[in-house]
């Protein structure tokens, strides 16, 4: 049930932008790195890392984790 | 309370720090175009965690990385971290078993870890592949990963397929554990643009373990030798016009074999400020259920028998939650150069042990970089 809900919910948000695709010369915005999910790189990992010491809970970001005895 | 020095501690060190601080080749789930410059960077961490009274352990962390584009299609990133960690064991039972692992030794261990991922950027997508290594003391991991990323010919939705394979070897001979863990993970990814200010993804994630999950130092730790584990991360950025600010949000939802289902929301702001100042506020909640066989640590006299299955008290199976607040400062400087600090503390709110001593940490994080 959650697992659909979460599916639903963002297709529907991917749905919203299918009346009005945005432009090339409207990305200026979307180009700055704050806009993006990357943010910054290490700070990330640091605290990604911190919480898999601290939580059960750790990953859903990208692909290729692991690397420490923290299980 | 005075700490008293055990053997196991040292090995539990290694494994804290590591925990904390391992830096995997990592790749997020975002395709890009070709970087027009490269960039260097440099973090320093400093970690401190504590239960009531007590401090316990303390990390410091050293990670340099760059990323540099080559023949006009390409790049490469790679990171290596120096880590060393020093304090006292956490408190795992607070009460009735205090005295036997409560107490804390010094603690002295180093880690090394590198990465490196190389990139082919293509017309409407990318291929990546990273290879990544971490060896300490008794723990050695290599991983490896490929990630392919698609868009769309109106390059507002990029579709991420990846996947991972990591092999870790245990060689802890003062605990006489030797053994093998192999976790083969797989993510699909959607990232939408929906306005000229609005993005979103959303992240699936499903890994696959076998082997051992537990800790050598641990008292009275027994897992399944397999742990599956599924995730959804949904994350929003939204740009302010008013205030020229963004915000960041973000939710995942964890489940895995051992019953965890966990909630975590986060929330950032990103402020630019004048003279090229950014401040960055931050919130996070978490809460978790308790594995379906973590044990309250009042009843935990001594270690079970094998035959009684799985069984655990390490806290981070608990049923907890916690909370997170955070500032971070960013300044640009001349020549391409941008130096930050960011603080951060952390409260474990409420937990469903009442044995159990709720953990806090805080951390600092200085930064330097420059693009290329």
């Amino acid at each position: 049930m959650m697992y659909a809900l979460l599916l639903l919910l963002t297709l529907g948000l991917s749905g919203c932008s299918m009346g009005e695709t945005v432009q090339p010369w409207d990305k200026a915005i979307l180009a700055r790195p704050e806009m993006t999910f990357e943010g910054d790189p290490l700070d990330t990992k640091y605290v990604e890392h911190i919480y898999s010491s601290k939580e059960a809970a750790s990953g859903g970001a990208g692909v290729g984790g692991g690397g420490c005895g923290c299980n | 309370m005075k700490s008293v020095p055990t053997k196991k501690t040292h090995v539990l060190g290694a494994a804290l720090f590591a925990a904390a601080l391992a830096l995997p080749s990592y790749q997020t789930a975002f395709a890009e175009a070709t970087p027009e410059h490269g960039n260097v960077s440099f973090k320093y961490l400093n970690y401190r965690d504590s239960q009531p009274g007590q401090d316990r352990i303390g990390v410091n962390a050293y990670t340099t990385s760059i990323m540099m584009p080559f023949a006009g299609k390409w790049s490469v990133t790679s990171s290596y971290t120096y880590d060393s960690v020093s304090g006292a064991s956490p408190v795992y039972h607070s009460t009735i078993t205090q005295d036997m692992v409560s107490g804390a030794s010094v603690i002295s261990e180093k880690r090394n870890a590198g990465d490196i991922s190389l990139t082919r950027y293509l017309e409407k997508g990318s291929w990546t592949f990273g290879v990544s290594y971490s060896g300490e003391s008794d723990y050695i991991s290599r991983g490896y990963s490929l990630q392919r990323s698609l868009l769309t010919d109106d390059k507002n939705t990029t579709l991420t397929f990846g996947g991972s394979y990591t092999t870790d070897t245990i060689d802890a001979w003062k605990k006489s554990v030797f053994d093998t863990k192999e976790v083969v993970a797989g993510l699909f990814g959607i990232t939408q643009i929906l306005t000229k200010e609005d993005i979103v993804q959303l992240n699936i994630g499903y890994s696959n373990g076998v082997g051992y999950f537990s800790d050598p130092y641990k008292y009275a730790d027994s897992r399944p030798r397999r742990r599956n584990i599924t995730t959804f991360l949904t994350r929003w950025n939204h740009h302010f016009d008013g205030s020229d600010g963004t915000g960041k949000f973000s939710y995942r939802f964890y489940t895995d074999s051992y019953d965890v289902k966990a909630h975590t929301l986060s929330a950032e702001y990103v402020q630019p400020l004048h003279n090229e100042w950014t401040l960055i506020p931050s919130l996070r909640y978490s809460s978790q259920s308790a594995a379906y066989f973590y044990k309250p640590v009042n009843s935990v006299q001594e270690p079970p028998p094998i035959s009684i299955g799985p069984y655990s008290v390490d806290q981070r199976l608990a049923a907890l939650g916690a909370l997170t607040y955070g500032i971070k400062v960013e300044k640009k400087l001349a020549h391409e150069w941008t130096v930050d600090l960011k603080l951060e503390q952390y409260e474990q709110t409420f937990n469903g042990d009442a044995g159990l001593a709720p953990f806090s940490y805080r951390s600092i994080q200085l930064g330097v970089s420059r693009v290329l």
